[in-house]
């Protein structure tokens, strides 16, 4: 009877570990049902000239406006002003689906665009007409890009918040870095330029274009064909999680194998009535 | 000796047959994992299937050999007496002779035998000589209590470009050193800019912020892991080891977390082509506690 309770509490561990780390993996991370579908990587956010400003006013007064104001000059404890933010950032905001909120949060999180990319385009224009300023929406071709001079990019400036891997991570007082699985290349420079949130702001003297577009190549690389050697990634959030598995589930097999094969000595005082069960 | 009378010649398990058939799967298991890991190496299969196939050939010759031992061998006990360990008299008297006959021969020369005893008797003795070096070794010095900024040194990047006033955003953050100290681990500094205007973080620091310029030590107070991550929009700095978070606009201090101390400042000034330059070295020792802290410090060097 007792030799049964051992095995018993190892599945029961294995369950709630495993279960903790699915929770805590599913906090950070997006339901697959979220995902974007369609054509994030042809996103050829590259030139305004074809914008409609009407559209964009009607969009950007429908959508917007209740909580930025008409004049896009914010509303204080509520949402801040649009003037002089740069299209690169109306851009962010809007074609990752963060913008319009549909809740006020203390970090909002990427949704599936609500507009298509010409609509998100005219909004970008008509705020961007409303006053000068702020980083354009840069114009991001992976296939220009290095990957060996993205990842060093990568390493040196995104990996402290968004981990090496990519996948994000928690941060200080509620906030998080997000996952960049989901970040085509023009949102990757839209945010390298006009630091959403949190996130610093890199300008063309930090990271030039050319190093951007690597950058950009470098994260395609890294979330679009995450190489899993060993079969399962385990969310790639890197070699604690892995180590975690190996020790805990390796261990923890060759111990049940262990037990099962060692056998106690009899006791020589009890020998003569032995009976094996 | 009858082995179906002795109890210790009796199989472990009451139903062998049943013992028997499980170790049979297990050997077939192993079998058919064989010809599935040939078919898959032949196909240049899945890598995987590889795996599972070569695991399961281990599994199962592994769980059914020693099923078979634990479950259908004679379980004793059983006793060995041990032999004699002694070699035999023959033998010792052999060895002694052989012995005697060199021996004799040593004796017979003994300033040779004491000569030889003394040579290892010394050699064993010089190996205390080393012991020596472990009393003039290098000590560390005030290395702990500076770094190499000084009055005027340029900041850098990790590229080693010096660094202008139009070097970053209102919002960014970089990464600087000491020039000529690229990837110093003493030296390495957050730069960052939380505003356009000078930005006084303590009293007697309003002129270390030129255009909103604000440098601190990279290296946390606490366990000296890189303080890399600035949240520019509540101007605050995380350090990713241990989650300590310091608010810049008050110098850094320490607002959660394990750091017993805010992150030292180092006071900036811009130099005659305008690039950014430390005043002087930070005004205290940078990085975690250490046993003599206090004693040593007795000012930045200019």
């Amino acid at each position: 009877m007792k030799k049964a309770v051992i095995p018993i509490l190892i599945v029961l561990g294995v369950v709630l570990f495993g279960g903790a780390g699915a929770f805590a993996y599913n906090v950070t991370q997006l339901p697959p049902s979220q995902a974007f579908t369609g054509d994030s990587f042809n996103y050829p956010a590259l030139s305004l000239s074809s914008s409609s400003l009407t559209e964009g006013k009607q969009l950007f007064d429908e959508n917007c406006a209740s909580c930025h104001g008409v004049e896009a000059n914010g509303a204080t404890g509520l949402a801040p002003p649009l003037l002089g933010v740069g299209p690169a950032t109306i851009d962010f905001w809007v074609s990752t689906g963060r913008m319009p909120l549909e809740q006020s949060a203390v970090q909002p999180n990427v949704h599936p665009d609500r507009f298509t990319n010409a609509q998100t385009l005219d909004i970008v224009k008509y705020v961007s007409s409303l006053s000068s300023g702020g980083p354009p929406i840069p114009l991001v071709d992976t296939k220009k890009g290095n990957l060996a001079q993205g990842a060093n990019i990568f390493a040196l400036n995104c990996a402290g918040c968004h981990v090496i891997t990519g996948v994000g991570d928690a941060l200080a007082d509620s906030t998080f870095a997000p996952s960049l699985a989901l970040a085509n290349p023009t949102q990757l420079g839209d945010a390298v330029r006009s630091g959403p949130g949190n996130m610093p702001i890199f300008n063309p003297g930090q990271i030039t274009p050319g190093q951007l577009n690597s950058l950009a190549r470098y994260v395609t690389y890294l979330t679009k064909r995450p190489q899993d050697a060993g079969g399962a990634g385990l969310g790639h959030v890197g070699p604690v999680a892995e180590g975690f598995v190996a020790l805990f589930f390796g261990i923890g097999i060759l111990m049940l194998f262990a037990y099962w094969i060692g056998d106690r000595t009899p006791d020589p005082r009890t020998e003569a009535e032995h009976v094996d069960h | 000796m009858s082995t179906t009378s002795d109890p210790r010649y009796a199989d472990r398990t009451s139903r062998p047959k049943t013992v028997e058939r499980t170790i049979a799967v297990c050997f077939v298991a192993a079998l058919a994992s064989v010809v599935g890991f040939a078919w898959t190496y032949w196909q240049s299969g899945p890598d995987i299937l590889l795996g599972v196939f070569f695991s399961t050939i281990f599994l199962g010759l592994g769980v059914g050999v020693i099923a078979w031992g634990k479950y259908l061998m004679p379980q004793g006990p059983f006793v060995e007496d041990r032999h004699s360990l002694a070699s035999t008299n023959q033998d010792r008297a052999a060895l002694a002779e052989a012995f005697g006959r060199g021996a004799d021969s040593v004796k017979r020369r003994k300033f040779l035998g004491k000569l030889f005893v003394g040579v290892n008797a010394l050699f064993g003795i010089a190996f205390i000589i080393p012991l020596r070096s472990l009393l003039g070794a290098k000590t560390p010095g005030n290395e702990q209590y500076y770094t190499n900024f000084g009055k005027g040194t340029r900041l850098v990047t990790i590229n080693g470009e010096p660094v202008s006033l139009a070097a970053l955003d209102v919002g960014g953050a970089q990464t600087v050193f000491p020039e000529g100290y690229v990837g110093s681990a003493t030296g390495q500094t957050i730069l960052i800019r939380p505003q356009a205007t000078p930005l006084v973080t303590k009293p007697g620091r309003e002129n270390w912020s030129p255009s909103g310029y604000l440098a601190f030590s990279k290296v946390c107070t606490h366990a000296g892991c890189p303080v890399g991550l600035y949240l520019q929009e509540f101007k605050e700095l995380l350090c990713p080891c241990h989650q300590s978070v310091f608010d810049v606009s008050t110098g850094a201090t320490q607002i959660f977390g394990p750091a017993p101390r805010p992150l030292p400042q180092l006071p900036l000034a811009v130099d005659s082509q305008g690039y950014l330059v430390s005043q002087h070295d930070y005004d205290e020792p940078i990085g975690p506690g250490f046993w003599s802290r206090g004693a040593l410090w007795n000012g930045h060097n200019s």
